[in-house]
């Protein structure tokens, strides 16, 4: 209890109230506390009244809420805003008093009393003297409003509270007597009542800062002074009249207004009646909160209808219950999670996420909730590896795996795919490193170079419009690209790619993307014999055939030294092949895209054709390959300019179909063998790659010096090689007796020849050894060799994740295929176009057996080991080839004849 | 004021309204011997709606009471049931105010044991949102009062009975729109009275002002007087100054004495008699809480 507030009030009414508490606030303890106290003085009763027991008595009961501390809940707004006097919200009275006619003297006292340092007042000028001025005080300004204009009140404005105008004149010389001023009530003497008052704003206290001190004109005055005036100049005036006159007193939120500024609360309004004390209302009570309650049992009422649609297969009317639900509870968990789990069944991945999503944000422990959305989550997740979106799909994983983290399935697929996306990041940072390696590496013709990759593409671009896509090869054709490395051609590009950046930047993240789609089916495949050292990534494989059949072709014949003239030759071309390859992979689409690329190459042969063609025209393939291989050959022997060859060959739009026919072919051929020795290679390479992991890094960063390099180099090589190998094949075909190179090329060869007879070539391969490459193998070239409709689903099943294993070898006939279709397509276009600038061309280097090519193509590594980085890798890879050859000789040996 | 029995007669569907059209009093509502069976058949009858709070059921027995206290007891629960639900619904004091004068001046004509009071009170704190310019729900309305009478119930499913309610309460609006002639908007004695705190205020010292919950006090004297009729007898002003006065009397709050007493000067004519009897009126609701809770 108030002590202060009570004795105040007992001072009022003397010894009777004390009684009549004591009597109400027995129990009271609060009360007792103080009453002792309270006790001791003596009350003299003053205020007389018939009411007054009354009154008393209600005091008495009501003490304990009238004199409690909490009972004071107003937190007056003391500031006088400052359009309050222009605005008027509420009606500006006149002082009471100047109504009451308050005694003279009593006013004055009152005033002393009450006037505070920091009011504003307004005076008149009375008198100027050297050292300041005297005021007539006529209103008070802010603070207090009171009738002060006939106290004959005086105040000294000393000089030195005028503000300086800045010049040096007598500040004084500004006022004149008669002045209307508003200053600050700087010091207040009670006793000698005397006031002084400043102009300085300082002298206002803060509330009332944004009063301007100084001279004032008649109209700024006050209103309560300007209305206490009109009182006091007609009689008839009242409160009341002036009160309904006001215009704040008819502004409709004026109560709003003033329980503001008496700083009461009309929330939780003040109420002396025992039953409405704030404590009685519970917040449930409360309408908003019945109201969420029952929306939200409403909204479940709904939901539980909506599941019962969903139940019977009425998905429509299911997800309009849902939506009702939600209409009236916005944030209805069940609804949510009912309506994503909907979403869900109906594939729609990333509505159901935002949905549980919604659901847990509202209620972070609902189980279905959680449940549902890591599966979602997984679920999405799984699409977006699909899709190649890793590091979406990771994140998707770990939220699961955030939200529960025993998921087994989230840590599984999680585990699988940081495997991916770190093997994928290893590899462009070789790549990068060896980039930076390879960065001197000069090549001349880039430019031209450039201008024909563009012409090609644009060429590419309008065929692939043409051309329907033929679907199967899309995901395991995209594979041939990082294959075989030519680090040569490689370093050499890696200038002409930086200047090309823009271009191939598209085809490199396309082909990061590739490249960590084939670690991760890689990872899938491990779970196979396969070696169980994951390191060795597909890429590593690839990029270790690739460099290998480069290399090694180099490496093993290495024994036949080139010219460095015959090598820049080969780099040459390889580079134009490879550029081409890698605008082709550049435009190479994701997904549909590429398909529709590579499909476009089948595109001649029409859906089913495939076989036919393969079959069917294998004479007349064979004829065209001759044809061009002829060419090749006679052309200028160039070992190389293989591509080019074919190009030549291929120029006239027939000869490019049969060429791509044939690429398909020979790459269906080699598919099988691809996919066994890339088998074989990949195991050994991979095993020894881990052992070399470094060299082998090393080697693939050359590889992959870029990204876009990576794959164009390795496409390149890759198709070099097969290029190379075809033609040697062909050549070997005649005269075949090389190494492991050969084994391969015989491969092709061999393949080449089952292509001409499809038949022996999948004796061959049924033949061939039953490693699980070569089953696999088969079972691609099954796949390749069922009509493209089918196949498309095969190697769509076998190429997904799904069923890991398979995946790798289907994609190799088909990027094989792809690849030499391409290879030889686009190089023959690169070089008609390049027909102009002939001279350029890459001079057919003069080693015209194809063996020499070979042994051009092999150099490379050799030459090349002008790159520091390369020279360590090409003795590694070489080592690995001889081992895939040897392993490609014996096993291919066997079922090849 | 009509004779509330022709007037129910006459109107006919509105009559049903109030209180067949909450379907929970039956056959009772009209019919029946008055008082006693109207205030029964409402409570042991009344299914959810408005079946009144617990009190209310002893009454039909209590012989000894006059009609006139038992009716002014159950205005005093009514409005305290208004003045709940206007808390719980957010409304300001101005709408609960008008809602109390509402009911009061409804039922100033008219018979206690023709309508349904409780009934009455939802649409009159529905009309007052309307009036005082602060809408509110009709479902919110009824689920306070659901609440309100069904203690920690859960709230009404969005089922028939919750339409019948809601109907029931939007005619029973026509209802009382039409019994006061559409006169529902009236002058509180709320801006009279802040206005004359203000006016006060000034007249004290702040420091003394600040200290003493005069503001509060005041307010909340206002505010209870609603609980019964006097808001309807009495001239805002003489309610603003005679809860003023009680609140600074009751602080013991000095005021300065001029020629005329401050209540004076802020209406011409108040009395001193006005206000005493403002204020014993209020003091016997004060009382009445005792007896009707």
């Amino acid at each position: 209890m108030d002590r202060d507030l009570l004795r105040q009030c007992l001072t009022h009414h003397g010894e009777s109230l004390f009684n009549t508490l004591q009597c109400e606030q027995t129990e009271n303890p609060d009360f007792q506390a103080v009453a002792s106290d309270l006790a001791k003085a003596t009350y003299e009763r003053r205020g007389a009244g018939e009411g007054c027991s009354l009154v008393e008595q209600f005091i008495a009961r009501k003490a304990d809420i009238l004199f409690c501390p909490t009972w004071r809940t107003a937190v007056p707004r003391e500031d006088e805003l400052e359009d309050e006097e222009a605005t008027e919200p509420y009606a500006i009275m006149p002082p009471a008093e100047l109504f009451m006619e308050v005694p003279f003297e009593e006013r004055r006292a009152m005033l002393y009393r009450d006037l505070e340092r920091g009011d504003a007042v307004v005076g008149r000028i009375n008198n100027i003297r050297e050292y300041g001025f005297f005021l007539t005080l006529l209103c008070a300004a802010g603070g207090l409003r009171r009738d002060i204009e006939d106290l004959e009140l005086s105040a000294l404005c000393h000089i030195k509270e005028i503000p300086s105008t800045g010049s040096h004149d007598d500040p004084l010389s500004y006022y004149q007597i008669g002045d209307l001023i508003r200053g600050g009530v700087k010091d207040l003497d009670r006793y000698q009542e005397k006031i002084t008052v400043s102009l300085l704003p300082a002298s206002l206290c803060p509330r009332l800062a944004h009063i301007k001190l100084g001279v004032v004109a008649r109209e700024e005055l006050p209103k309560h002074y300007s209305r206490g005036l009109r009182v006091a100049n007609d009689t008839r005036e009242t409160y009341e009249r002036i009160l309904r006159g006001c215009h704040g007193y008819h502004n409709p939120s004026v109560v709003e207004y003033l329980l503001g500024r008496a700083g009461v609360s009309d929330d939780r309004p003040p109420s002396l009646m025992r039953g409405l004390q704030s404590k009685h209302f519970h917040e449930e009570d409360f309408a908003t909160v019945i109201r969420k309650k029952q929306s939200a049992s409403w909204a479940l009422k709904c939901v539980r209808s909506g599941v019962d649609h969903f139940k019977h297969g009425r998905h429509v009317e299911a997800m309009n219950e849902y939506n009702k639900a939600l209409e009236i509870d916005t944030n209805n968990v069940e609804a949510l999670v009912a309506r994503g789990a909907l979403y869900a069944n109906k594939g729609g991945m990333m509505k159901a996420i935002s949905d549980f999503e919604l659901g847990l944000e509202t209620c972070p422990d609902h189980r279905n909730a959680k449940k549902y959305l890591c599966q979602t989550l997984v679920e999405r997740g799984k699409q977006l590896q699909e899709q190649e979106k890793f590091v979406t799909a990771e994140g998707l994983y770990r939220r699961a795996l955030s939200l529960d983290d025993s998921y087994p399935e989230a840590q599984a697929a999680l585990r699988r795919i940081t495997d991916t996306i770190q093997k994928s990041i290893r590899l462009r940072e070789e790549a990068t490193a060896k980039e930076t390696e390879k960065a001197k590496s000069g090549k001349t013709s880039a430019q031209k170079l450039r201008k024909i990759l563009k012409d090609e593409k644009r060429m590419k671009k309008k065929r692939k419009r043409s051309s329907s896509s033929s679907s199967s090869s899309s995901s395991s054709s995209e594979r041939p690209s990082l294959s075989p490395t030519s680090t040569t051609s490689s370093r050499r590009r890696s200038k002409k790619r930086r200047r090309k950046r823009g271009g191939s930047e598209r085809g490199s993240q396309r082909r990061r993307r590739r490249s960590s789609k084939r670690s991760e089916e890689e990872e899938e495949e491990e779970e196979y014999p396969a070696p169980p050292n994951t390191s060795a990534s597909f890429l590593y494989r690839q990029g270790f055939l690739g460099s290998g059949a480069g290399r090694g072709e180099g490496g093993e014949e290495g024994g036949e030294e080139e010219e460095e003239v015959v090598v820049d030759d080969r780099r040459i071309s390889q580079l134009y092949s490879l550029s081409a390859a890698s605008e082709d992979e550049g435009s190479e689409p994701r997904g549909g895209d590429g398909e529709g690329r590579r499909g476009r190459s089948f595109s001649s042969h029409g859906k089913g054709g495939r076989r036919r063609s393969r079959r069917g025209s294998s004479s007349e393939s064979s004829a065209a390959r001759e044809q061009g291989k002829a060419r090749r050959r006679s052309g200028e022997g160039r070992r190389r300019s293989r591509g080019r060859s074919r190009e030549e060959g291929r120029s006239s739009e027939e000869g490019r179909g049969r060429s791509r026919e044939e690429g398909r072919r020979r790459s269906r051929g080699r598919s099988s063998e691809e996919g066994r020795s890339r088998g074989r290679s990949r195991e050994e390479g991979r095993r020894r790659s881990r052992g070399r992991s470094s060299e082998e890094g090393r080697s693939s960063e050359e590889g992959r010096s870029s990204e876009e390099g990576r794959g164009r180099s390795r496409e390149e090589g890759r198709r070099r090689s097969r290029g190379r190998s075809r033609e040697e094949g062909r050549s070997s075909e005649e005269g075949r007796g090389r190494s492991r190179e050969e084994g391969r090329s015989r491969g092709r060869s061999r393949e080449d020849g089952r292509r001409r007879s499809t038949d022996e070539g999948r004796r061959r391969r049924k033949a061939s050894p039953s490693s699980v490459e070569s089953q696999r193998s088969r079972k691609s070239t099954v796949a390749a060799e069922r009509p493209p409709a089918c196949r498309r689903s095969s190697s769509g099943s076998l190429g997904q994740p799904a069923p890991p294993p398979a995946a790798p070898p289907p994609a190799a006939p088909r990027r094989t295929s792809l690849d030499g279709g391409r290879s030889q397509s686009r190089p023959g276009r690169g070089a008609e176009l390049r027909g102009g600038e002939g001279p350029r061309a890459p001079p057919p280097s003069t080693s015209t057996s194809s063996s020499n090519g070979q042994g051009g193509v092999a150099r490379p590594p050799q030459p090349a080991g002008g790159g520091a980085g390369k020279k360590g890798l090409p003795a590694n890879l070489m080592d690995i080839f001889n081992k895939i050859a040897k392993f490609e000789k014996e096993k291919g040996a066997g079922p090849r004849k | 004021m009509e004779d509330p029995s022709s007037r129910t007669a006459h109107d006919g569907p509105p009559g049903q309204v109030a209180r067949g059209g909450s379907k929970s009093g039956g056959p009772a509502a009209h019919g029946g011997p008055p008082g006693q069976a109207a205030r029964g058949g409402s409570n042991s009858g009344g299914p959810a709606a408005h079946g009144g709070p617990p009190g209310q059921a002893a009454r039909g027995g209590s012989d000894s009471e006059t009609d006139v206290t038992r009716e002014i007891k159950t205005h005093f629960r009514v409005c305290r049931f208004i003045m709940e639900s206007g808390v719980k619904l957010g409304m300001r004091s101005v709408p609960v105010a008008t809602a109390c004068e509402l009911y009061h001046r409804f039922f100033e004509c008219v018979s206690l044991r023709v309508y349904e009071p409780y009934l009455v009170a939802m649409s009159c704190v529905y009309l007052a949102g309307k009036v005082e310019e602060q809408h509110l729900r009709t479902r919110d309305i009824i689920n306070v009062s659901h609440r309100y009478f069904h203690n920690a119930s859960a709230p009404l499913e969005c089922d028939r009975e919750f339409w019948e309610l809601r109907d029931s309460v939007v005619q029973c609006e026509l209802l009382i729109l039409r019994q006061l002639d559409f006169h529902v908007s009236f002058r509180h004695p709320h801006k009279y009275l802040l206005h004359y705190l203000m006016s006060v205020k000034a007249l004290v010292n702040r420091h003394a002002w600040t200290r003493t919950p005069v503001a509060e006090t005041a307010w909340a004297l206002l505010r209870d007087c609603y609980h019964g009729v006097m808001c309807i007898h009495h001239a805002p002003q003489h309610i603003a100054i005679a809860t003023l006065y009680l609140a600074l009397n009751s602080y013991g709050v000095e005021m300065p004495v001029g020629e005329r007493e401050w209540w004076q000067v802020l209406c011409e004519d108040v009395t001193k008699e006005d206000i005493n009897a403002v204020i014993s009126d209020l003091l016997q609701l004060y009382d009445m809480e005792a007896k009707c809770v």
